[in-house]
């Protein structure tokens, strides 16, 4: 197979910025302060959630470029320059940019329980926010102390376990970040892995005095998905061999393998994928009652929602698709255990799931983003006007067009899918009629996607 | 080292001073200049209207009003002192300045349906002189109702009621003259009086009603009229209804005067309902909007109209009972 990836550490210029140990603090100092901004906003600020900069950035604005342009062309780029784990990690190196005695933590240090050590958590995270959705995206407060709290999740896992382990087990945005950053065009990757055979000091995940060991608790020359790689870059500054690049490599490379798919991170995929129409109705769709029952917290109406959401993406999704996968097996007649056809075949969920998020968050961004200005000139809502633009009105953006542009992406992700689930039955050695159950439900998926944009 | 401490001050500067930029820039555009700014928050009357509900300032000093909505649109007015602003969206912030130029006390309002309980949405500015902190009470004279003694929450009901709504237009072709105060009578006090008249004797039932409905058109005038209806509108419409017969959706879990007598009516009072609105005079109209309703949902205008939009209300209440063209 021809290399078709292009090493940006060969560029001498990216080749420095990337060795530069200034490099993620400046990024995370760069985003900073549109988190204390958002903070202060979400508590101190107007409580109409429109008119408050912690709603409409950190809801409207981050989201979009999260799932629109963030994971889509540079997979985990957002955990670089995510603020949020920041402050732990400083505190675990005792400083912010210079290596600390050869890269010692600052921390108890403890071990992640084996038990844990999956994204179960993670989906349980993201489940918990999502059945709350309705009120922390539109209430600042709520916004604002949920973020708070997982800042300070984040701040005592530090101090207690090693390197980022909120961010590898804990956080709700991580777990499908991972899972979605396989498909993103980027990746770290060891140059040589026979070098790294017969390196022993293994400074890459063990530190040295240039930097420290990988914070994401990856063993670099392990890596083969981008899914636990935070591109932190500080493996390309501490690798004593100068053994890693960070490279450009065509869309999706990840998913042509098979090896290593896991039970939890199947199960994600599922949950995510029912997320995106359950989302699409709540914030966008015509049904007034579901709105108020999703926003009604603990009334009979929520616990129908709440129940309803967990069903859908606990039990009914999952079920539907374990079906496919039954018949596929039974079409397949091969000795393959159903787990493997279940975690195998959830690979092509991957890009169908990035489709259906990256179109609905489109139409939900579109709808919402002229928010953007004035919160920009009046982040508070206290009747500032910074930069003239507080009194622009609110108008969705090229209104009659979303659905065109959310058909193709919607199409780019069943088409990836479709070749996938064909691809891993060629892997299973079964008649290519094995991929047709799991084919259907891509299509049957999508197709409920276009429906509700329609 | 050097690297470091640059590093650090960088994030104490966004943790630190970057928040106290903001808090310093908002005091700076609360204290510069020498108007005296008052953050006024309007919030549904639910969730507790307007805060504070009671501004104090000076006679002679400049205020500048902030006044902003967390929940839905809200209205500002304060008719006695002639400020308003028309609309306060959620998240918005409206300024509005002004400078009292009498001691008194000048209640406050929303203008907007914003909810059930719309018309509580009240509060008072209270202009003081400082030379004069204390000025002895302004004295009133009781309102009209009061001095003649109307019962305004016995019940008023005529016998007389006519075959058809009275029209002011076909009474204009009858030429009956009607000298009476009608401030004081009600339409049926009048009916009756015509009806005992001798000379008025071919006339019929109707067309003696017909006369009643324009002798109050004319009372009214057009302009009356017209400014009432804007006023039942906005304040009236949401409880009473449209048309008029009570029927408006804040009304709904009002218990009107079944709050005093058992066998009335639920609910805000019915203007088609000729019977009532013919043998009310307008004094006693005018005391219900007054003083309101005594428990029974009905808000009262009197700290809100001047004497005048109050007439103006009335007068347009009679087209419910009286067809003006
Ligand atoms: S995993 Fe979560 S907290 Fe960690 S860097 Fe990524 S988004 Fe931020
Ligand atoms: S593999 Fe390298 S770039 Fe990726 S998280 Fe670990 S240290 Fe950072």
């Amino acid at each position: 197979m021809t290399d078709t990836r292009l090493d940006l550490t060969r560029i001498p210029i990216i080749k420095k910025i990337l060795a530069s140990r200034w490099l993620q603090w400046s990024l995370v100092a760069g985003t900073l302060p549109f988190f204390v901004l958002a903070i202060l906003t979400g508590l101190f600020g107007t409580p109409a959630g429109n008119r408050n900069f912690g709603i409409v950035f950190v809801w409207i604005v981050w989201w979009g470029l999260l799932m629109l342009v963030m994971v889509p062309f540079a997979g985990r780029f957002w955990c670089a320059v995510c603020p949020i784990p920041a402050p732990g990690e400083w505190l675990q190196r005792r400083s912010l940019v210079q290596v600390h005695e050869r890269g010692k933590l600052f921390t108890l240090g403890l071990k992640w329980p084996r038990q844990l050590n999956n994204i179960w958590l993670q989906s349980a995270a993201f489940l918990i926010v999502a059945l709350f959705a309705k009120v922390i995206l539109t209430t600042p407060f709520v916004s604002a102390v949920t973020v708070l709290i997982f800042a300070g999740i984040a701040i005592a896992t530090s101090l207690l376990f090693e390197r980022r382990t909120f961010c590898r087990y804990i956080c709700p945005v991580g777990g499908f970040i991972g899972l979605y950053s396989q498909v993103a065009p980027i990746e770290v990757r060891v140059k040589d892995h026979a070098l790294c055979a017969t390196h022993h000091d293994k400074a890459c995940y063990i530190g040295s005095e240039k930097g420290y060991g990988c914070p994401w608790l990856i063993f670099p020359a392990t890596l083969d998905k981008n899914t636990n790689c935070g591109l932190c870059t500080e493996c390309l500054k501490t690798c004593t061999l100068d053994n890693i690049a960070l490279s450009v490599r065509p869309f999706g490379k990840d998913l042509l393998t098979n090896k290593g798919r896991r039970l939890d991170e199947a199960y994600r995929s599922l949950m995510m994928l029912a997320g995106a129409p359950l989302y699409t109705i709540v914030f966008l769709g015509p049904w007034a009652e579901i709105k108020e029952a999703a926003y009604a917290i603990a009334s009979p109406g929520w616990w129908l929602y709440a129940l309803g959401l967990l069903a859908l993406t606990l039990v009914v999704v999952p079920g539907i698709f374990f079906a496919c996968v039954a018949l596929s097996k039974f079409i397949a007649r091969t000795k393959a255990s159903s787990r493997q056809f279940f975690v195998e075949y959830a690979t092509a969920l991957l890009p169908l799931g990035l489709g259906a998020w990256a179109s609905f968050s489109l139409s939900f961004v579109l709808v919402n983003i002229s928010y953007a200005w004035q919160v920009i000139s009046d982040p508070f809502g206290w009747g500032w006007n910074l930069f003239g633009t507080a009194n622009w009105q609110w108008t969705p953006y090229l209104a009659g067009w979303q659905a065109y542009m959310q058909i193709p992406i919607l199409l780019i992700g069943l088409v990836a899918a479709i070749a996938i689930a064909f691809r891993t039955t060629g892997e299973q050695r079964g008649s290519s009629q094995a991929a047709l159950p799991i084919v259907a439900f891509c299509v049957a998926f999508t197709l409920v996607m276009v429906g509700l944009n329609f | 080292m050097r690297k470091e401490l640059f590093a650090l001050t960088v994030v104490f500067l966004i943790f630190v001073a970057f928040p106290a930029s903001l808090w310093g820039y908002q005091a700076w555009r609360t204290n510069a200049g020498d108007t005296r700014v008052i953050a006024l928050t309007a919030n549904a009357p639910a969730t507790g209207g307007w805060v504070p509900d009671t501004i104090r300032v000076n006679v002679g000093e400049r205020v500048r009003l902030r006044i902003s909505s967390p929940d839905v649109a809200h209205g500002f007015e304060v008719p006695t002192l002639g400020i308003r602003v028309d609309e306060i969206l959620p998240g918005h912030v409206e300024e509005i300045e002004f400078t009292a130029t009498r001691a008194g006390r000048f209640p406050f309002a929303c203008t907007r349906w914003c909810s059930v309980d719309h018309w509580r949405m009240r509060g008072t500015i209270l202009v003081v002189d400082p030379a004069n902190p204390n000025p002895p009470l302004p004295t009133f004279a009781p309102p009209l109702y009061q001095q003649l003694k109307v019962d305004i929450d016995a019940m008023h009901p005529t016998q007389n009621t006519p075959t058809q709504k009275p029209s002011a237009a076909r009474g204009a072709l009858l030429g009956i003259a009607i000298a009476d105060d009608l401030r004081m009578k009600s339409p049926s006090d009048v009916f009756t009086k015509l009806r005992a008249d001798a000379m008025l004797r071919s006339y019929t039932d109707l067309q003696l009603w017909d006369a009643t409905a324009l002798a109050w058109k004319r009372t009214a005038g057009d302009t009356a009229l017209a400014r009432g209806q804007k006023l039942y509108a906005r304040d009236c419409a949401a409880c009473h209804g449209e048309s008029g017969q009570g029927d408006g959706p804040a009304g709904r879990n009002l218990p009107g005067m079944r709050a005093m007598d058992a066998t009335m009516r639920k609910g805000p009072a019915d203007f088609t309902d000729a019977a009532q609105m013919l043998g009310a005079s307008d004094v006693l109209l005018q005391g219900k909007l007054l003083r309101g309703g005594m428990g029974t949902g009905m808000p009262e205008w009197r700290s809100l109209y001047t004497d005048e939009e109050m007439w103006n209300v009335i007068s347009f209440l009679r087209s419910f009972v009286f067809d003006y063209p």
